[in-house]
């Protein structure tokens, strides 16, 4: 089956500035596929040109079998979109939005059903004006389905909500994901790619520095884990050289020990054999994988959020 | 398609009624305009208010409708959710615009209905002309809204661009004030505005004297520049705030106004919309209703009512009251209170030369331009309340153009007949004329002593008048050999013969000044002997049968044109009373007989 999102060699410059250097990458159906990166990376540029919202100078895009730039209208009717930073006007009910834009679509999904979904039945009747936050940006959701759209764009779909909110939306878009929708995910925040993408291409000065599943990304940069040992009583500080293990670290109290091994699964009984030989009596001890943030500022030298 | 449409505009009409600013700038605004203006005029006028009324509703909720609204959705990033829709600017823009239209149209309909419920105005005999010029109004100044719109970054840039266009477009088109009174330069500045043609055109159209194809090109530029802003302001379209537009492209809003651009340029030398601007202005004073009170009447044909009220409707005269008046309220009519004056019709002499200054003048300006000669003869008897003459001798198609320039409204002087041999023997003693030779041969200067004159002579001659009848004195020479007191016999036997009497004054020879001359002639008559009321009868009711007018003017009749003096005092006892004159109507219009010699 045809990939649903097909980018080559993405180029996208505004006169003399490129904001997006050769981009590749495709998604497929039922994918969630994430962009990630700092602001100024080029996500939103590319993204638009995928939406058919900006023109691009150089390479092969399709989306849904489409080319954006030529069939904007038959796009735009396929897809749903989700914005960050977008409003309605005061005075207009949670269900009028519905209905007025799913009159723009050929196909429409059930409003009703769209409200019950996305827990705004109760809100139906009320002024966009006097929603929360977060019920705001499930109303945006809304109108990115109303159209029962096969291929979703969200862009940046929890950013300035609260986590409480922020975890109400992730566990809308697993249901998406649930129903066998795709969707382009663009996120600077790396627990909503890791929690929710199936994979993530990080953008950096146009270009994407590293394609793959988290995990994937994870082991790609590090191929190590690191794990984490407490003791109730301090540990002595010649520390016996255990196979596959790079480096450890010690505490100033000596009570806790961070060691980063390549073969963790070898490693960790080693180390509570050398505990229980020592009597040190083991208090705690966990396997930590490195996180996509540390992936980043490992590819990019930068930090995603400042 | 149709459908998003539908839902767009059904959209827009529900926010629109959720918006209270909105609201009251849509219907509440309109209305209280409506009632201030007509508290204003006293309920004179209702049409006036409605023509009013509707230019402002059009020019307003054009202009500020659609436009700022795209620029408030756009600032406050609700543009921005529709950009990811399969919807276009045009789209968008032309539902605004029905929005527009379907808000402000009933609400027009409804003004037009209270301004005829409580003023009397008649109902548009072209509603359907009138609708459609006025949906063309309100889509040009929605188009050059949206324009605007598209150009500015801001909503407050937005609102301080369109009250630049909003502003000159209020106070320049006509619709607020009167074209006719301002300087020629800035008569010929509104004619590059377009509301200068929306108001041009919606009146006639209102009054049903004109329809749509009579402003066929008003109504072309309204459309031209309605398809061709609309166009543009979809092309320069932006959805987002971030968005930024080339600075020439700041240009487009110039090719928007280019319809007007043309016509303005045309209208630099063919002038014609000016005139018609002037005329509708008169048009507009002499629509009005007014109820003269109290009024000692004088019929024209010798009947006198010692306590009487005449109102007058459209320029005619609608109806006379004997007794005490009715109530100026009641009847929608301005009321001018005239207890102790007289109320005659207006004067006509029926012998003047407009090739002649009336004066002597050494000023070769004044010979260099006839036609100016001619306007300032012509209000100088409107000024002294002569609403009608007959020239004699004078160029004909002179007197042609000039006849039609004030039977169209476009200038305002006295009515003018063309030289055409009166069938009818009148007797004519000119003894005015007599009188003004004798005082010119004898380089007498006491005629240039009485009140009228000094106010109908242009102070700019008056000082040298002196001088210029001195030097011009020939007393050797007996120029009429006809003495006074036989010339006033004469006419006294022509009255005991019961010969029809007309005053006619040869004004324009030298000291026959235009206009105060007919009151002189009539105190020369009184003076041999004729009763005033005679005199008075052959200078109005005589005159008009002279001129084959009679069924008109000459007369206080109902259906009679509404062309009237009004006198402190009572000329039938003391017949100099004409002189000293409180107002004159010329067809139903009020004369501003201060504004008479400033007419641009």
């Amino acid at each position: 089956m045809a990939p649903v999102i097909e980018v080559s060699g993405l180029h996208k410059a505004y006169g003399d500035f490129e904001a997006v250097r050769g981009i590749d990458f495709d998604v497929s159906e039922g994918e969630i596929f994430g962009l990630l990166g700092p602001n100024g990376a080029g996500k939103t540029t590319t993204v638009e040109i995928l939406e058919g919202l900006r023109s691009r100078s150089k390479g092969r895009v399709k989306v849904l079998g489409f080319d954006p730039e030529v069939s904007k209208r038959s796009l735009k009717d396929r897809i749903g979109v989700c914005l960050q930073a977008t409003n309605l006007p005061d005075k207009l009910r949670v269900h009028e939005a519905l209905e007025w834009f799913s009159a723009f679509y050929s196909r429409k999904a059930d409003c009703n059903k769209l409200l019950q979904r996305l827990q705004l039945w109760g809100k139906r009747n009320d002024f966009y004006s006097k929603l929360s936050g977060g019920q705001k940006q499930r109303v945006a959701l809304a109108l990115a389905l109303v159209n029962e759209p096969n291929l979703v764009f969200l862009d940046e779909p929890t950013t300035g909500l609260d986590p409480q909110v922020r975890l109400e939306i992730h566990s809308l878009i697993e249901e998406l994901k649930a129903n066998k929708r795709t969707i382009l995910l663009t996120t600077h925040y790396i627990e909503e790619a890791e929690r929710l993408c199936d994979r993530v291409a990080i953008i950096d000065e146009g270009k994407i520095v590293a394609l793959g599943s988290p995990r994937e990304l994870q082991e790609r940069v590090f191929g190590q884990s690191r794990i984490e040992v407490v003791t109730a009583h301090p540990m002595p500080v010649e520390v016996p050289v255990f196979e596959a293990v790079a480096k450890y670290s010690l505490s100033d109290d000596c009570k806790t020990m961070v060691v980063d091994s390549t073969r963790p699964a070898r490693t960790l009984p080693d180390l509570i054999k050398w505990i229980d030989q020592k009597g040190l009596e083991l208090e705690d001890i966990h396997l930590k994988r490195p996180t996509l943030e540390d992936v980043f500022i490992e590819l990019t030298g930068k930090k995603l959020r400042d | 398609m149709l459908n998003s449409y539908l839902t767009q505009i059904r959209m827009n009409l529900l926010l629109t009624l959720r918006n209270r600013m909105a609201l009251f700038f849509s219907f509440i605004f309109p209305l209280i305009f409506f009632f201030a203006f007509s508290q204003g005029s006293g309920g004179g006028n209702g049409q006036q208010i409605v023509n009013l009324v509707l230019g402002l509703g059009v020019l307003g909720s054009g202009l500020f409708g659609v436009g700022m609204r795209a620029v408030q959705d756009r600032e406050q990033n609700i543009l921005r959710r529709f950009k990811v829709a399969p919807i276009g600017p045009g789209e968008i823009l032309v539902s605004g615009l029905v929005t527009v239209m379907a808000l402000q149209l009933p609400n027009m309909a409804f003004i037009v209905f209270l301004a005829h419920r409580m003023f009397g105005a008649p109902w548009p005999p072209q509603p359907i002309s009138l609708l459609i010029f006025v949906s063309l109004g309100l889509f040009a100044f929605a188009s050059i809204g949206g324009i605007i719109a598209a150009l500015v970054n801001s909503m407050q840039e937005g609102v301080l661009i369109t009250q630049l266009f909003y502003f000159p477009m209020l106070f320049l088109s006509g619709v607020t004030i009167p074209i006719a009174i301002m300087p020629a330069w800035l008569q010929t500045v509104a004619q590059f505005i377009p509301m200068t043609y929306f108001t041009t055109g919606l009146q006639p159209i209102l009054r049903g004297t004109e329809s749509l194809l009579d402003n066929a090109t008003a109504a072309s530029a309204l459309a031209l520049t309605a398809v061709l802003g609309t166009f543009l302001a979809a092309k320069l379209f932006r959805w987002e705030k971030e968005e930024k537009l080339r600075p020439a492209a700041k240009f487009w809003l110039l090719a928007v106004l280019g319809p007007f651009f043309v016509l303005g340029s045309w209208q630099m030398h063919a002038k014609t919309n000016i005139a018609k601007a002037k005329v509708l202005g008169r048009e507009a004073q002499r629509s009005r209703t007014a109820l003269i009170r109290d009024a000692r009447l004088f019929l024209g044909d010798g009947t006198v009512i010692d306590q009487g009220s005449v109102l007058i409707k459209d320029g005619k005269i609608a109806e006379i009251y004997t007794g005490p008046a009715p109530d100026a309220k009641s009847l929608r009519a301005d009321a001018i209170e005239a207890a102790g004056k007289t109320l005659l019709p207006g004067l006509i002499d029926v012998r003047v030369h407009l090739s002649l200054p009336g004066f002597p003048i050494n000023d070769p300006q004044f010979y260099q331009n006839p036609d100016q000669s001619f306007d300032r003869e012509l209000a100088a008897y409107l000024f002294s309340g002569v609403t009608a003459v007959k020239s004699a001798g004078d160029q004909p198609d002179m007197v042609g153009r000039h006849q039609a320039a004030i039977a169209s409204g476009e200038r305002l002087g006295s009515e003018l007949f063309p030289d055409v041999k009166a069938t009818d023997e009148a007797y004519q003693p000119a003894l005015a004329a007599l009188e003004a030779r004798r005082a010119f041969q004898a380089g007498r200067t006491d005629l240039l002593e009485r009140s009228l004159v000094q106010q109908v002579i242009p102070r700019q001659w008056f000082a040298q008048l002196k001088d210029a009848m001195k030097e011009s004195a020939r007393p050797e020479i007996i120029m009429n050999p006809l003495a006074p007191d036989l010339a006033r016999k004469n006419l006294a036997e022509a009255y005991a013969a019961g010969r029809l009497l007309v005053v006619g004054t040869e004004s324009g020879y030298p000291m026959v000044v235009h206009g105060p001359s007919a009151h002189r002639e009539l105190q020369l008559w009184a003076e041999a002997g004729i009763p005033p009321a005679v005199a008075l009868q052959a200078a109005t009711y005589n005159a008009a049968k002279l001129l084959r007018a009679d069924q008109r003017i000459g007369l206080i009749r109902k259906g009679y044109d509404a062309s009237l003096l009004l006198v402190d005092g009572n000329p039938l006892q003391d017949i100099s009373a004409t002189e000293r004159i409180s107002t004159v109507f010329f067809k139903g219009e009020r004369v501003d007989r201060s504004g008479l010699f400033e007419q641009k």
